[in-house]
């Protein structure tokens, strides 16, 4: 156990530092990347130029720039963005987190239990119109962009149809923190919530419905039949449960990668001061320790989220167990 | 130059606005041009109350001295004071600085040499603390310890300041500033007869601070004022909050009017769409971001009288490499300019009621501007026209042909933000028409900006635009186009079209300093400056624009300034 830990500890640590190097190196690059001008200013004096490169340590060689990057970002935490010397990145994505995983937890509920119900009923009723009718809304979902589904609800709820009863409570765009108002935050996030799950609603049901699909061929489908088993037993009991070893891996992977800033879309659209929204603004800046540090987060995520999807296994799938 | 939005303004359906039969932008701006002078508060019956704002991003920095943000500025405007101020009030009479800290505005003496200012006696900081002259003399030398951008261009002939700006951890302005406290008198000494001086007195960057402000960048936390306002929580991530300052007592109103609304409240994250949503349902009161392109019909027709639109010292032009071919050949550029349609550079910035065409280097509003346009059909540089008519194709192939650079490769650099991919393909198919072998090359604003700058990166072509940051013509002129404003291999050079001729440069030198005995005779010589400089075709200015701002419904009072734009502390909520 102490040295499947390890190994793990390894490969994060090694995956971080090639992410890390790579957005450097990158960064570096880019022609008209170079953040001293920016820093310093419009038409600023060349002596002031020179001041901004030695404060930052620009005219360090390209390693010691790392070092001292990493250093500030992982060790001292006090690692300031070149666009705003007072924001320090670390507690920014602190304070950002929360808004994220609000964003994607209720999101995550909605289409884990809206996929599964849709994958399961299609898979139950094969080949009638209603199993027909589940998997084209899925394609729906699947096809609509995020961001368009997006803003075609904020012309919706928020333009258009704002005034009218149906739609008079939404608030403003933005976020309303849990603890200061929980029904605020509910009302603030239901509809960014439903964008943000649809499209995963439409990929989760078919690929529910597929395996389901598949799995009913299966020997131990057929025991279990033979055994006399009712038909939704066999499919809840034996069909669902296998087929959540793909569900949890897919789930572990997305989950992990929209917490790590992959609603992106979703929080400019609905103007949630998440982490997404803060890689996008990093971008739009071209602030590298902003995007040294959300990149650096995402990737902290998404080696976690493998690392929890694979103990799921264990409790999932028998043949992970007996295997070691 | 505030960094600012160079990607603005518009309305893209003018047409559609004044078919619409309701109010349209034009009618909103006869409504709105005669901006009113802020009236003294007589009665507290329109005081009170919050003010929500709402803009995309933050600014950054809130240090005043250091920031060169459009947002942080005017959103500090009520917060921090120069010795002098621009007046916050539009109008012709709104063109020179008044007394604001000072008392009075001062007269030059030994021949521009010499400034001498009384600062007013009781004025405090928003932390309680009594204004003194040794607080102006630090703000001044904090200047260059904390690098503000505009050290070098603006302060830099004070007596003392080259040595802060080699050496600014050990800045004193030695000679550069001398105080007497009994008499509270600042006199700043300066090396060369400055005509901007009192401009750059009234600079946002020179805010007086008081003396014990940390010598480096506050970041995110904002040095005491003596505004109406001070800044009591910031967020860069999520908003900002300014309340009174209790220790404001109004001293000047044209210069730093008390403020009406009890605190403003900035919001931070929604995109321009989102925001003209949100003013629309009157959960903002104001946006910082122009309304977007394909919101000024609905806009115009449905909320135009809470529209305000009002002209800025802000131009887009494509600025020619004179060092490299094609256009190190004068005929080049002047073909260029003569073959530009800026009737459709006007039509993709929203149309004749938002923009402009432009044929000049100075901007209308800028001194020394006089109409003229050297480059449109009957026209040229001996005897231009007084405004742009139409591309003139056949004289632009004339000069195309008599230049033997047909065919040439040029590529132009374009940012990638909102309108200026139609401005770059419009410009590409001229120069497509005119026989060169053109292609686009887009970036992100942020990366196209200092990579046009620098020489390096070879740059033929560059699309991209100028802000003044006070009304002068140097600001577009010298800035833009001197010898000394190109600094080869920086990405800060902001002579983009590498452009020296020291012909011109003696002529601004003239303008310049003209300024100080005769400002008719200065604005004049600017004028010959700028028609100088066209004949030389070193860059082709292309549109200048408008800012169409929305307020809500329940907002008044909108005072609409050439500086400082609407000015946030005089709007009145319901």
């Amino acid at each position: 156990m102490m040295m499947a830990l390890l190994r793990r500890l390894g490969q994060t640590v090694f995956v971080l530092f090639g992410i890390s190097a790579l957005v450097f190196l990158v960064f570096f690059a880019t022609p008209g990347a170079d953040p001293t001008a920016r820093i310093a200013g419009r038409n600023a004096s060349p002596q002031t130029m020179e001041k901004v490169r030695q404060e930052y340590g620009f005219d360090r060689p390209l390693p010691v720039q790392y070092a001292t990057m990493m250093k500030k970002l992982f060790i001292t935490q006090d690692l300031a963005s070149y666009v705003d010397r007072g924001e320090l990145v670390v507690p920014e994505i602190a304070r950002a987190a929360p808004v994220t995983v609000s964003l994607v937890c209720g999101a995550a509920l909605i289409w884990v239990v809206l996929s599964i119900a849709m994958g399961t009923i299609a898979a139950a009723m094969k080949g009638t119109w209603v199993d027909r009718g589940l998997m084209m809304l899925g394609l729906i979902g699947i096809s609509m962009p995020v961001f368009w589904l997006g803003q075609v609800a904020n012309l919706i709820t928020q333009s258009r149809y704002h005034d009218t009863w149906l739609f008079s409570w939404v608030p403003g765009l933005g976020y309303v923190p849990l603890t200061e108002n929980p029904w605020g935050w509910f009302k603030a996030l239901v509809i960014p919530w439903i964008v943000l799950a649809v499209m995963f609603i439409g990929i989760y049901s078919r690929v529910l419905r597929a395996d389901l699909v598949a799995l009913s061929g299966e020997d131990f489908m057929r025991t279990a039949r033979a055994k006399g088993l009712s038909p939704t037993r066999i499919l809840l009991r034996h069909g669902l449960r296998t087929s959540m070893v793909t569900f949890v891996s897919l789930f572990g992977l997305d989950f992990a990668q929209l917490v790590g800033g992959g609603a992106l879309l979703t929080e400019v659209v609905f103007g949630l001061p998440g982490v997404g929204r803060l890689t996008y603004q990093a971008l739009t800046n071209l602030d590298l320790p902003l995007i040294m540090a959300t990149v650096m987060y995402s990737a902290v995520f998404v080696v976690l989220a493998n690392a929890v999807v694979d103990i799921l296994y264990l409790f999932l799938d028998p043949r992970v167990r007996d295997a070691r | 130059m505030v960094q600012k939005r160079f990607f603005a303004m518009g309305c893209v359906l003018a047409a559609l606005c004044a078919a619409s039969g309701s109010p349209s932008f034009a009618q909103a701006e006869l409504t709105t041009a005669p901006t009113p002078r802020p009236a003294p508060i007589s009665s507290d019956s329109h005081k009170g109350g919050t003010l929500r704002l709402a803009a995309q991003n933050s600014g950054g920095t809130l240090d005043p001295q250091v920031s060169y943000i459009s947002l942080i500025k005017q959103l500090e405007t009520p917060v921090y004071d120069g010795l002098l101020a621009f007046p916050k009030f539009a109008g012709s009479a709104a063109q020179p600085v008044i007394a604001n800290l000072a008392e009075v505005v001062p007269q030059p003496e030994d021949g521009g040499r010499t400034y001498r200012f009384t600062l007013r006696p009781n004025l405090h900081f928003s932390n309680g603390q009594v204004v003194r002259v040794e607080d102006v003399a630090a703000s001044f030398r904090r200047l260059f310890k904390v690098g503000s951008p505009t050290a070098g261009p603006y302060y830099s002939h004070i007596v003392g300041a080259d040595a802060c700006l080699h050496d600014p951890a050990r800045c004193t302005l030695a000679g550069g500033i001398e105080t007497d406290p009994t008499t509270r008198t600042i006199t700043f000494h300066l090396t060369q007869p400055d005509a901007e001086f009192l401009d750059r007195l009234a600079w946002f960057h020179a805010a007086i601070l008081p003396a014990s402000t940390p010598p480096h960048d506050t970041g995110n936390t904002a040095p005491p004022g003596t505004g109406p306002y001070r800044v009591t929580r910031y967020d860069p991530a999520t908003g900002m909050v300014l309340e009174r300052n209790p220790y404001f007592r109004e001293w000047a109103h044209d210069a730093q009017p008390a403020g009406y609304v009890d605190s403003i409240q900035v919001t931070f994250g929604l995109d321009p769409e989102g925001e003209v949503t949100a003013i629309e349902n009157g959960q903002y009161d104001w946006m910082y971001e122009d309304v977007p392109l394909d919101r000024l019909g609905e806009v115009g027709s449905r909320y135009a009288g809470q529209v305000q639109i009002y002209t800025l010292l802000l131009y887009y032009y494509a600025a020619l490499n004179v060092r490299m071919p094609p256009f190190n050949s004068l005929k080049a550029r002047q073909a260029l300019s003569y073959a530009i349609n800026r009737h459709a550079m006007v039509i993709y910035h929203g149309g004749a009621a938002v923009a402009t065409p432009l044929c000049q280097l100075l901007p209308q509003g800028a001194p020394g501007y006089e109409p003229s346009c050297a480059y449109t059909k009957g026209a040229s540089p001996a005897h231009p026209l007084p405004q742009w008519q139409a591309p003139d194709l056949e004289e632009a192939r004339k000069l195309v042909r008599e230049s033997g650079t047909a065919g040439q490769k040029v590529t132009i650099i374009a940012p990638l933000e909102g309108r200026y991919a139609a401005m770059a393909m419009e410009l590409r198919s001229t120069l497509a028409s005119l026989g060169y072998d053109t292609s686009v090359r887009s970036m992100t604003q942020t990366v196209q900006f200092p990579y046009v700058q620098n020489s390096d990166n070879h740059v033929q072509i560059a699309l991209t635009g100028w802000n003044a940051d006070y009304p002068s013509a140097s600001t577009f002129l010298q800035t833009l186009f001197t010898c000394a404003s190109f600094r080869p291999h920086s990405d800060n050079s902001p002579n983009m079209s590498a452009f020296c001729n020291p012909d011109i440069d003696a002529l601004m030198n003239k303008a310049s300093a003209a300024a100080l005995t005769s400002p008719a005779e200065s604005r004049q010589r600017w004028a010959e400056v700028d028609r100088a400089l066209m004949a030389q075709a070193p860059a082709v200015p292309l549109v200048q624009i408008k800012r169409v701002s929305l307020l809500s419904k329940r907002t008044r009072n909108a005072i609409v300034t050439l500086n400082d734009e609407i000015l946030l502390s005089q709007l009145q909520v319901r």
